[in-house]
């Protein structure tokens, strides 16, 4: 007998109803909900970095030791002659780049490098933890064992930071770690350490956002839209920018006040809660499967008799 | 005699080693040859991946793309085994050895284009899993489900021929199969919902990007939008095929069973472009679609496609018209196609100024990859018993019988008479 | 000469004798310190009245200078010296007691002025060593007084309280020991091993330098701190590059392509000339020749062919660039979006290939399609109502 339309429906319509109640009762506990909508937590020793490009004078010493502080070679890909990175890539962990724009007005310059942000979307999307944000400090670091090579958090990270070793074999993901090393034994980040006017500094992020909003309080009007970068964007970020011209000029993104796993994989998070979902519709689904499946097999012995042959599953 | 589609015949008379067999291991070996130049040279060399478009076409259309193509045996056996469409057995075979082979050229492909694959022992290690990344999901899902239930799913062919051409081993094929009908519904329901979840992921990928990618495409709701034009896709792909090659081989073609197809996929895609709609009414994105910029020109073209494919697929299922049907199917599969890689490639921008065409030898992998699957699946239907057919074509006397009037039963049509 | 010395052998005590005045040795030590560079014991802690009174109670040392495989290029640019002047300095602020070039001996008499002055001084004088050694064929290649130079300076050496090397000849056996080396040339310190020598390469090297060591001797007893080659960090522990007035043309990628041509006009940075300035250790860059600004040779344009290295002079060709090893950012910096990925011809036309091959095996089905006699009849039209066969949604 052929099943009609309306009892497959019938079937259907319960089978729905039971995963409705079921993951309604299983999705996401009321507590992790009400701190989703907080915003990442700040480390309890979270280190920082404060920028302030109006006292960058564009004399890449930053740039210089952070390569010789992070072993990596000069990137004289330019010319082969001079140390001339055109970007954040394998070569360079960090950079001074130039905002000049056309009418040869306020230019500035730009210091890029990770962000460590609060959430970050790159630890949100690392498959095996292989960037992993560290509890206490809050430096996002990378381990070579735990990373499988597949650039996920190229795509993710919004300010383009992780970059990939595309020559060779055997290739890492390189970007600022904050001289991880240097902090353990109680020394500042390289660049921090050499800046001769002081443009990057390091500290706490607490006291970094305190400097920086003294600065703003003490010079009104000087810093773009009396702010400070890092604050709040993107779930918020430990290292900190002060500019004199808009953010968006030196190539940093504007960001939601979400972070971005917060904003963007919510509704992931809630369905795959416990893997509740899944099972359910799975149990739902081999009900009705072993339902036609018997019906298929009485067919099946019906066209073995009638027709001599084999029955094809 | 019907010719109704009845039974999974091959493909008797044609040789397997033709030219454009041969052409195509050709593209497949020259694709593995240029794979070990990207092992020993690096990524950098054989790609035009670069840090901004770091996901190349081996990611965006290998994978995202054609297992999209190759979620036949998702979409059709949902729609035969949830929706009791009975009519769409027979061509459960042809749809999921088009699965399975776009799934093992798209992972073997993906175990290519990582840059570490050594590491990958830890997805046996659900303590190490960073639960909430959409791309392990897909990493954990995809692998299991083409190893486990989408290839358990493609035995029966091959157990037909082991018991057919190879007596020896027809009774442990008989247990085997005895074994696989017992635990049938488990894995077929795994092999809905293992797909419905890693295609879903697919699209749950691109959410992490966020505003790289163009807001016409960027919304909560990617990952139903993708697995669901991966149900649409998976149709397009399998009725397509079934037309090329009954065309190719001079099968008859049922049209009844691909006028089914077409209601279901015209619906798919319908209520797909409905909502797609209504999603970017609802954020208030109407406005990005009348800009005069290539984003609305590749939302309009995925649309025009899908819209035409529907007015195709419902016009030539009312006349059955075979060419308007293969003409439906390929807009909807192109549509699909575009759909599912605007997100990933075209209607990704990183960052002003960046750019990314895949390399030659990029290109080359990835179509030879296509090639080996296309040339495994022309030979599957050659040997075993895949693509549907009507009785008469049946050769039951394919071995010389010694008597003419065997009796009828349960006579394997291989079985020489008298065993 | 000695006897008169011993009462008052001090510097100071000498000038006075002479008959120069207190003033005037006040000048000489403010010179010293101005010109003497940095790094020097001397100079380096004291104001000009407490280098004043060391020097002037430093006792005036004895130099014995030998010249062995030598182009006397290092007398020549010792002569080129204004401050002390070089009458002063041999007269009053040392005591040259042996020097082929200067001293009016020749023959049997300054054979005995050598061996006189060896004797007396024994100990206690520094020897000067300009030139190479000779090693092939027991070194026969340079004799003195029918001595072959190896023995000479074994002799000499033995009886020295300090060795010092000056030029690349007697510091690394110089340009005599280019390929193929043909005398077995080495430098001083490859022959005496048992006591410091300090070197002091170059071709010539900036006589300060040498100026340098001798008073830190004098005055401190000491010598100067030296390098891994021993060469005083003073004058030796810089590049070339570090230092060079035309650094800011190489920062700013403006270099001279050509010998004449406009850039090499303009004074801009010689490196891809062949300039040696990257790998060489030496003073020339702040410290020029002849007293006169800007007389060196990367001041007139020639590039500098890195005469103090021995891994680069009369090794390397003279026009042959070198490689930097520590790269220094340019003054050119990037733009905040670096465009970056681009279409490859080959890629562009297999792409076409691809798409077109789809394309065409598309269109040409479909076409076969359209001929209803393609395909065997199927059975459509009659079976359409009957309910047997037929499913849920027909």
């Amino acid at each position: 007998m052929a099943i009609t339309r309306r009892d497959a429906l019938r079937k259907l319509v319960a089978g729905t109803a039971s995963v409705a109640a079921a993951s309604a009762v299983a999705t996401v506990p009321l507590s992790t909900r009400a701190q989703a909508e907080e915003g990442p937590t700040v480390p309890p020793a979270a280190v920082g970095m404060l920028y302030d490009t109006t006292r960058c004078i564009g004399c890449q010493t930053c740039v210089v030791a952070c390569a010789e502080a992070n072993k990596l070679p000069p990137d004289t890909r330019l010319d082969n002659i001079h140390f001339a990175p055109a970007d954040l890539s394998s070569f360079s962990k960090n950079i001074i780049k130039l905002y000049k724009p056309a009418d040869g007005k306020t230019y500035s310059y730009v210091k890029q490098q990770c962000m460590h942000c609060l959430d970050p979307a790159c630890v949100a999307g690392c498959m095996f933890k292989g960037l992993k944000k560290d509890p206490k400090t809050g430096v996002v670091g990378w381990t070579a064992n735990l990373c499988v090579g597949c650039r996920y958090c190229e795509i993710s990270c919004p300010y383009h930071v992780p970059k990939f070793q595309w020559e060779g074999f055997n290739p890492k993901i390189v970007k600022c770690e904050f001289c991880k090393e240097r902090l353990a034994v109680g020394q500042q980040p390289a660049c921090t350490t050499v800046c001769p006017t002081h443009a990057v500094i390091f500290g706490s992020r607490e006291q970094l956002l305190a400097e920086a909003k003294t600065r703003i309080r003490q010079n009104p009007g000087k810093y773009f839209e009396d702010r400070v970068y890092g604050e709040a964007e993107g779930g918020g970020t430990q290292v900190l920018y002060l500019s004199h011209v808009p953010f968006g000029d030196l190539g940093l993104p504007k960001l939601p006040g979400e972070s971005i796993p917060q904003k963007y994989l919510k509704w992931q998070k809630r369905v795959y809660s416990y893997l509740a979902l899944p099972v359910v519709l799975y149990v739902a689904m081999v009900g009705v499967i072993n339902g036609n499946f018997k019906k298929h097999k009485e067919h099946m012995k019906e066209e073995e008799e009638n027709t001599g042959l084999r029955a094809q599953l | 005699m019907s010719d109704r589609w009845e039974r999974n015949i091959p493909v008797y008379d044609v040789p397997i080693w033709t030219r454009p067999f041969q052409a195509l291991l050709v593209l497949g070996a020259l694709a593995l040859g240029l794979v070990t130049y990207r092992e020993i040279a690096g990524l950098g060399p054989a790609s035009g991946m670069n840090d901004a478009y770091a996901w190349g076409i081996w990611k965006t259309f290998n994978i995202m793309v054609l297992t999209g193509l190759g979620s036949g045996g998702f979409a059709v056996g949902i729609a035969a085994w949830l929706f009791n469409r009975k009519r769409l057995h027979t061509v459960m075979r042809t749809a999921l050895l088009t699965s399975f082979l776009a799934y093992a050229s798209g992972l073997i492909l993906l175990g290519i284009d990582v840059g570490r694959p050594w590491n990958f022992y830890w997805v046996l290690m659900p303590w190490k899993w960073n639960a909430h990344s959409p791309l392990l999901e897909v990493a954990v899902c995809m692998p299991a489900y083409a190893m486990f239930p989408l290839l358990l799913e493609n035995f029966p062919p091959l157990f037909d021929w082991i018991h057919d051409k190879r007596p020896r081993f027809r009774a442990r094929v008989e247990k085997a199969e005895k074994i696989m009908t017992r635990f049938y519904p488990w894995v077929v329901a795994l092999a809905y919902l293992l797909p419905a979840m890693h295609q879903s992921s697919l699209g749950a990928l691109m959410l992490l990007a966020g505003e790289k990618v163009h807001p016409l495409w960027q919304t909560p709701l990617l990952p139903l939008f993708y697995v669901w034009a991966a149900a649409y896709m998976g149709f397009a792909c399998v009725a397509g095929s079934l037309l090329f090659c009954s065309l190719v081989w001079h099968r008859a073609v049922d049209l009844d069973v691909i006028a089914e197809m077409n209601k279901i996929t015209a619906n798919l895609i319908g209520y797909w472009l409905l909502l797609r709609f209504a999603d970017i009414a609802v954020s208030r994105k109407l406005g990005l679609m009348f800009q005069a910029n290539i984003y609305s020109g590749l939302f309009w073209m995925e649309t025009i496609f899908l819209v035409v494919a529907v007015i195709m697929l419902v016009d030539s299922g009312r006349r059955r018209d075979a060419q308007l049907m293969f003409h439906g199917y390929l807009a909807a599969a192109f549509g699909g196609m575009l759909y599912r890689f605007d997100p990933t490639t075209l209607a990704f921008q990183p960052r002003p100024g960046a750019f990314y065409f895949p390399s030659a030898v990029e290109i080359l992998i990835s179509v030879g990859f296509v090639a080996l699957a296309i040339a495994a699946f022309v030979a599957a239907a050659k040997a075993w018993a895949i693509l549907p057919g009507p009785m008469r074509l049946w050769k039951s006397t394919e071995i010389k019988t010694q008597d003419e009037k065997a009796p009828v039963g349960k006579i394997s049509s291989y079985a020489p008479a008298g065993e | 000469m000695s006897r008169e010395e011993k009462e008052d052998n001090t510097i100071a005590g000498h000038l006075k004798r002479s008959g120069v005045s207190r003033r005037d040795f006040i000048q000489l030590c403010g010179t010293i310190m101005a010109a003497a560079p940095v790094g020097l014991m001397l100079t380096k802690t004291n104001s000009l009245a407490q280098v004043v009174k060391a020097v002037g109670q430093a006792k005036r040392p004895s130099v014995i200078w030998l010249h062995f495989q030598d182009c006397t290029g290092c007398t020549e640019t010792l002569l080129r010296t204004s401050r002390p002047d070089v009458g002063d300095l041999i007269l009053n602020v040392i005591s040259l007691d042996y020097h082929e070039t200067l001293m009016a001996a020749s023959g049997k008499q300054a054979e005995a002025t050598l061996n006189s002055a060896v004797k007396e001084n024994a100990g206690n004088f520094v020897l000067v060593v300009e030139g190479s050694i000779p090693t092939k064929m027991n070194g026969q290649y340079m004799m003195l007084a029918g001595k072959p130079a190896i023995q000479v300076l074994k002799e000499v050496g033995s009886q020295a309280a300090a060795v010092i090397a000056m030029g690349s000849c007697a510091s690394w056996g110089g340009l005599p020991s280019a390929d193929p080396n043909p005398t077995g040339a080495v430098g001083v310190d490859a022959i005496i091993t048992n006591k410091p020598v300090v070197n002091l390469p170059g071709c010539p090297p900036n006589p300060y330098n040498l100026l340098g060591v001798v008073l830190e001797y004098a005055t401190m007893k000491k010598l100067p701190a030296l390098d891994q080659y021993n060469r005083p960090k003073f004058a030796y522990d810089r590049l070339i590059h570090d230092h060079c007035p035309r650094r800011a043309h190489f920062d700013a990628g403006r270099f001279a392509q050509q010998f004449g041509d406009e850039g090499h006009r303009q004074g801009w940075c010689l490196y891809k000339l062949g300039c040696k300035g990257p790998v060489t250790h030496a003073a020339c860059s702040t410290n020029h020749f002849n007293e006169i600004p800007d007389v060196w040779p990367i001041g007139i344009g020639a590039p500098c062919a890195g005469c103090t290295e021995k891994a680069t002079a009369f090794r390397t060709p003279i026009f042959q660039t070198v490689d930097i090893h520590a790269s220094t950012p340019p003054e050119q910096y990037p733009g905040i979006n670096t465009p970056v990925g681009n279409i490859g011809t080959a890629a562009a036309a297999l792409a076409g290939a691809v798409v077109g091959t789809v394309a065409s095996a598309a269109f040409m089905a479909s076409r076969r399609l359209a001929g209803s006699n393609v395909l065997p009849p199927s059975s459509t039209d009659e079976k359409k109502d009957k309910p047997e066969n037929t499913t849920v949604g027909d």
